[in-house]
C-alpha cells in the first residue's frame, strides 16, 4: 500500500528517469528521425498496428505488460516486420489478470527491462503512423510508460479503427462495438485472443479491410482517414 | 545454391535466437500452427518454415477482387490462402460463368505459372473476403532449392498429394485391421454369413447333407420364430452319430446340444473367446431379441483374413457348387479390403477385382453349362459370353451390377431365333447364379438373358450400325455400355470379329463420334462457383457419374476414333495418345486423377459394405482435407480432358 502510494506521488511530481548512455543515444536517434508525413497515401508507406496487454483496465494505476505490433507495408502485413515484447515487471499482475493474457508471473519478471523494451518499440516504429483499436486505452498506457521509463512525452498521431470501422460501415455500426464484433463480421480469426501480437495481427487485418473500403470511397491518405475518424467521433458525441 | 542459403538461414536463426535488444521479427506461434496443418508445409523443416514466414506478407482481397490475372505478366508471387476462398477462372470472358477450380484455406497457387515463370492462365479472384499469405517469386525460387518437401510438392503436385494420401490410407486401414482382428470388436462385425439352420424335426441324414452341401461345420435347429433350439457340430458327428451308429432317420434335435451358449451381437469378441475357453465350445450363437442372428466360431475369432490369393483362385477353379462360389465371392471382398489396407495401387486393385470376378463368372458359366441339357451340343461351342460396361473396361468395383450379353454363331439349318430360344433358359440361370454370388441383376436389364442382347454376330453388327447411323439419344447411351464389350468365356473369335468390324466402322463415322463427344461433354465435373464442389440436394458427390464417367467417355471416343481395340480406359488413353498428339505427361496426369477417384470409390464401397445398398455417393465434407484437395485436382484434370475432347470435335 505504501509502495503504491509512493509510486503515485512520484508519478505526480515527475519521477526522475535514469537512462544509460547507450539508451540516451538510442532515444536521441529516434527523436532525430523526420516526422511522419500524414499526408501520404498508405498504399506506398508503412504503418504500425499495435495492441497492448496491461495489468488491468485502470488507466492511472495499471501497468503495461506487453506490446505486440505488426507493420503494414504498402497495404500488406509484413510477417517478418513485427514486434513483440514483454516488459519486465517488479511485481507480477494479479491472478485473474494473468489468466486473461496468459503471461505468467515468471514470464513477466523475465521480460525485457522496460526502457529497452520501449526503445525497441520506438526503433521498430520509426516515425510511421500508429493504428490501434480503441486508441485511447493503448495510447494512455503507452504514453505513461514512455514518460515513466524514458522521460519521453509521446505525443503521436494515431488512427483509431474503433471509429473508422463504424464510419466506413454505417449499416453495421449499431451492433458492432468491440474488436471481437468487427473481426467476426469480416470472418477474421484471432488465433489467441488477449495475446498482444495475435490481437495486433487481427487488428491489422481489420485495417486492411478498412483501407480497402476507404479506397472505394476515394479516400487514400492517412490524413483523409483522420478526418473521417474525427467526423465519426463527432457523430458519437452528439448522438 | 543450397550451401549459400543454408548459411544465410543459419545467420537469420542466430539473429532471432540471440537476445539482442532489437529483435526484428516476432512471428506468432499461431502462424506456424496454421502452416503445420497444411501440406506441404507440414512436412517442411521448421527452419525453412521460419525462413519463409519472415519473408511473407499477408494481403487482403475483398470478395470479387482479382488477385492474379494473365494481364499482370509473369507470376510474381506465391500465395497461400489463410482464410476465405479463391476461384480460378478459365478466361476473362467466362469469368462469371464457369469456375475451373475453387481453392480454400491452406491451398496454394499459382504453382504452374511460378515454376514456368510465365503469366497465369486463369484469373484468380477472391470468392469471399480473403486473406492470403504471399511470398515474392524470387523467395519462392530460393525456397524450392532450400526445402525438398516443398520442391517435391510444387513440381509433382498431384503425384505428391497421392503419395501422401496413400500413406494416410495405410495408417487408417492398419488401424481398422488391427481393430478387426482385436478381440475388442463386437460379434456383429465377425458374423460372416447367415447361419445354416434346419427345423427341429429334420432327420439326422438331411441335416448332415445340408451341412455337407453348405460346407459348414455346424447346423442350428430353429423354431418358426428363428429361436435356436439346438446345435450340431462336426466333432459331434463322430461321437454321437458315427460311433453309436444311430438311426439317421430320427429327428436331429434329439442328438443336438440343447444347452446353448448365446451372446448378443453387441458382445465383444473376447467375451466369446472366454466362453469358448471356459466351456470348451467351438461355437457361440449370436442371438438378438431371442432370434438367431449368426454363429461365431473359434476359427472366426483367431483366423481372420488368412486366405491367400492363390487359395481363392484355386477354390474358384475347382468349385463344384454355387455355395462354394458364393463363399469365394465373400473372400474376394475380404481380400480387396486387406489389399487396400496394404496400400496396393488402385490399378492393381481393380485388376485384382476384375481378374477374380472374371474367374468367378467363368466358373459360374461352366457350372451352369455342365448342369444344362445343352451340354455337349455343338450349339454351346458357338457361344461367346460378353462382359459390358465397367466389367468390359476392367473397372469393376465391389458393387458392380451385371452388364453382359451373348454372341452366338448360327449353325446351318437353324435360324437365329431358334438358337436364341434354346439358349435363353440357360442364360437366365447364369444371370441368376451370378446374382447369388453378389453381382446384382442389372436394373436396365442389360443382361444376356434379355432376348434383345442375346444375338448372333450378324444381328450385333446390324444393331451397332443402326446406332452409329442414327445417333439417337438412346443409341448414344447404349454405345457407352455396349461398345466396351470384351469376351469373357467361350468362342472368343466371335467377339474379335465384332471388335474389328466396329473399330473400322466407328472410326470412319465422324458424325457419330461428334455426337458422342457432344453427349459426353454434357456431363461436367462438379467444380462449382459457390463452394468447392457442386453438390446435389443431399450434399453428396456421385463419384461414378461425376468423377469416373468423364474419363471413361472421353477415352472411349478417343479409342474409337483412333481405331484402338482396348477396352480398359487407361489402355485406351495410353494407346490413343500418340494418334492424337497428346503429351505423355498429360495422359499420366489424367490417369492418376482417374485412379484416385477410383480409390475413393473403392474405399467408399469398402466402408459401407455390409449395408445392402452400395452407392457411389460421398459427402465431400467427410473426406479429409487432403483427399478433398486431390479430388478437386482430379476433377480439374477431368475438365482438361474434356477441353481436349471439345477441341478435337470443335465443340
Amino acid at each position: 500500500m505504501l509502495v503504491r502510494l509512493l509510486d503515485s506521488v512520484a508519478r505526480f511530481v515527475g519521477k526522475r528517469v535514469v537512462l544509460s548512455v547507450e539508451q540516451q543515444q538510442r532515444l536521441a536517434a529516434w527523436r532525430a528521425l523526420p516526422a511522419s508525413r500524414f499526408s501520404q497515401p498508405w498504399a506506398n508507406s508503412r504503418c504500425v498496428v499495435m495492441d497492448v496487454e496491461t495489468s488491468g483496465l485502470d488507466l492511472r494505476n495499471d501497468r503495461l505488460i506487453s506490446i505486440g505490433a505488426v507493420a503494414v507495408v504498402h497495404g500488406r502485413i509484413a510477417l517478418g516486420d513485427s514486434y513483440s515484447v514483454v516488459l519486465q515487471q517488479d511485481v507480477a499482475s494479479t491472478r485473474e489478470n494473468i489468466l486473461l493474457h496468459g503471461i505468467s508471473g515468471s514470464a513477466q519478471r523475465d521480460g525485457m527491462p522496460a526502457a529497452d523494451a520501449l526503445l525497441g518499440f520506438l526503433e521498430y516504429l520509426g516515425k510511421d503512423t500508429l493504428v490501434a483499436f480503441h486508441v485511447t486505452f493503448d495510447e494512455t498506457m503507452l504514453r505513461r510508460a514512455m514518460r515513466d521509463y524514458l522521460g519521453l512525452s509521446f505525443k503521436y498521431p494515431w488512427l483509431d479503427l474503433a471509429y473508422l470501422m463504424p464510419a466506413l460501415n454505417p449499416a453495421l455500426a449499431g451492433k458492432h462495438r468491440t474488436l471481437d464484433d468487427w473481426v467476426t463480421a469480416f470472418g477474421i480469426s484471432i488465433d489467441a485472443r488477449h495475446d498482444a501480437l495475435a490481437d495486433a495481427l487481427a487488428t491489422a487485418q481489420l485495417w486492411q479491410v478498412a483501407t480497402t473500403q476507404a479506397a472505394r470511397n476515394k479516400i487514400f491518405t492517412f490524413e483523409e482517414l483522420c478526418d473521417l475518424e474525427q467526423a465519426q467521433r463527432w457523430v458519437y458525441e452528439i448522438s | 545454391m543450397f550451401v549459400k542459403y543454408g548459411v544465410v538461414l543459419r545467420s537469420i536463426i542466430n539473429r532471432v535466437a540471440s537476445h539482442r535488444v532489437k529483435v526484428l521479427s516476432a512471428i506468432h506461434a499461431s502462424q506456424l500452427i496454421f502452416f503445420a496443418a497444411h501440406v506441404p508445409f507440414s512436412r517442411m523443416e521448421q527452419g525453412h518454415l521460419l525462413w519463409m514466414l519472415e519473408r511473407m506478407s499477408l494481403a487482403y482481397y475483398a470478395a470479387g477482387e482479382v488477385i492474379v490475372s494473365p494481364e499482370q505478366g509473369s507470376a510474381d508471387r506465391f500465395l497461400v490462402i489463410k482464410q476465405g476462398t479463391v476461384h480460378g477462372e478459365q478466361s476473362v470472358a467466362q469469368a462469371t460463368e464457369d469456375a475451373w477450380l475453387e481453392l480454400a484455406e491452406g491451398e496454394c497457387f499459382p504453382l504452374g505459372a511460378l515454376l514456368a515463370k510465365r503469366p497465369v492462365a486463369s484469373v484468380y479472384r477472391a470468392g469471399s473476403d480473403t486473406f492470403c499469405y504471399e511470398l515474392a517469386a524470387d523467395d519462392f525460387n530460393i525456397l524450392l532449392e532450400l526445402s525438398t518437401p516443398f520442391r517435391d510438392f510444387c513440381t509433382r503436385r498431384i503425384a505428391n498429394l497421392l503419395e501422401h494420401s496413400k500413406q494416410l490410407i495405410q495408417v487408417q486401414y492398419a488401424q481398422s485391421s488391427t481393430e478387426q482382428q482385436s478381440l475388442s470388436s463386437p460379434l456383429s462385425a465377425l458374423i460372416r454369413r447367415a447361419p445354416v439352420t434346419c427345423a427341429p424335426d429334420t432327420s439326422v441324414r438331411e441335416a448332415l447333407e445340408l451341412m455337407h452341401s453348405s460346407r459348414v461345420g455346424s447346423i442350428v435347429a430353429v423354431d418358426r420364430q428363428q429361436r435356436p433350439l439346438g446345435i450340431l457340430t462336426l466333432p459331434d458327428v463322430l461321437e454321437r452319430i458315427a460311433l453309436p451308429q444311430i438311426d439317421l432317420g430320427q429327428p436331429v434335435l434329439g442328438i443336438m446340444t440343447t444347452q446353448l451358449t448365446t451372446l448378443p451381437p453387441q458382445a465383444l469378441a473376447h467375451e466369446a473367446a472366454l466362453v469358448m475357453a471356459r466351456h470348451g465350445f467351438r461355437h457361440v450363437l449370436v442371438v438378438e431379441d431371442g432370434r438367431l442372428a449368426g454363429l461365431v466360431s473359434e476359427k472366426d475369432l483367431f483366423a481372420l483374413q488368412r486366405v491367400g490369393l492363390r487359395q481363392i483362385g484355386s477354390n474358384i477353379r475347382h468349385a463344384d457348387s454355387m455355395a462354394v462360389l458364393q463363399h469365394a465371392a465373400a473372400d474376394i471382398r475380404r481380400m480387396a479390403h486387406s489389399m487396400m489396407a496394404q496400400g496396393v495401387a488402385p490399378e492393381q486393385l481393380t485388376q485384382f477385382i476384375s481378374t477374380f470376378n472374371d474367374l468367378l463368372t467363368v466358373r459360374v458359366i461352366e457350372l451352369e453349362c455342365a448342369a444344362s441339357d445343352l451340354r455337349d451340343t455343338p450349339l454351346l461351342t458357338g457361344v461367346c459370353w460378353l462382359a459390358l460396361g465397367s466389367e468390359g473396361r476392367y473397372e469393376q468395383t465391389l458393387n458392380t451390377d451385371q452388364d453382359n450379353a451373348l454372341i452366338f454363331a448360327v449353325p446351318q439349318g437353324m435360324s437365329a431365333d431358334q438358337v436364341r430360344s434354346q439358349l435363353l433358359p440357360l442364360v437366365a440361370r447364369i444371370n441368376a447364379s451370378l446374382a447369388s454370388c453378389g453381382f446384382p441383376l442389372c436394373e436396365g436389364n442389360v443382361m444376356a438373358s434379355n432376348p434383345r442382347w442375346c444375338l448372333s454376330l450378324e444381328e450385333w453388327k446390324q444393331i451397332f450400325s443402326g446406332w452409329i447411323m442414327h445417333g439417337t439419344p438412346e443409341a448414344l447411351l447404349h454405345a457407352t455400355i455396349f461398345f466396351d464389350f470384351r469376351a469373357l468365356h467361350g468362342a472368343q473369335h466371335l467377339a474379335e470379329d465384332l471388335r474389328a468390324w466396329l473399330s473400322r466402322v466407328a472410326s470412319d463415322n465422324t458424325r457419330f463420334l461428334h455426337q458422342m463427344a457432344e453427349n459426353a461433354l454434357r456431363n461436367r465435373p462438379p467444380l462449382g462457383v459457390v463452394r468447392d464442389f457442386v453438390l446435389d440436394h443431399e450434399h453428396t458427390l456421385d463419384l461414378k457419374v461425376s468423377g469416373i464417367t468423364p474419363f471413361v467417355d472421353a477415352a472411349r471416343i478417343f479409342s474409337l476414333a483412333a481405331g484402338v481395340t482396348h477396352t480398359s480406359t487407361i489402355q485406351r488413353l495410353r494407346s490413343s495418345a500418340a494418334r492424337l498428339n497428346i503429351h505423355a505427361a498429360e495422359i499420366d496426369a489424367w490417369i492418376d486423377a482417374l485412379l484416385f477417384i477410383q480409390v475413393l470409390r473403392l474405399r467408399h464401397h469398402d466402408e459401407i459394405s455390409g449395408n445392402a445398398e452400395l452407392d457411389n455417393l460421398v459427402d465431400p465434407e467427410r473426406l479429409n482435407e487432403l483427399d478433398r484437395r486431390i479430388l478437386k485436382e482430379a476433377f480439374r484434370q477431368a475438365r482438361k480432358l474434356q477441353a481436349r475432347l471439345a477441341l478435337e470435335y470443335h465443340l
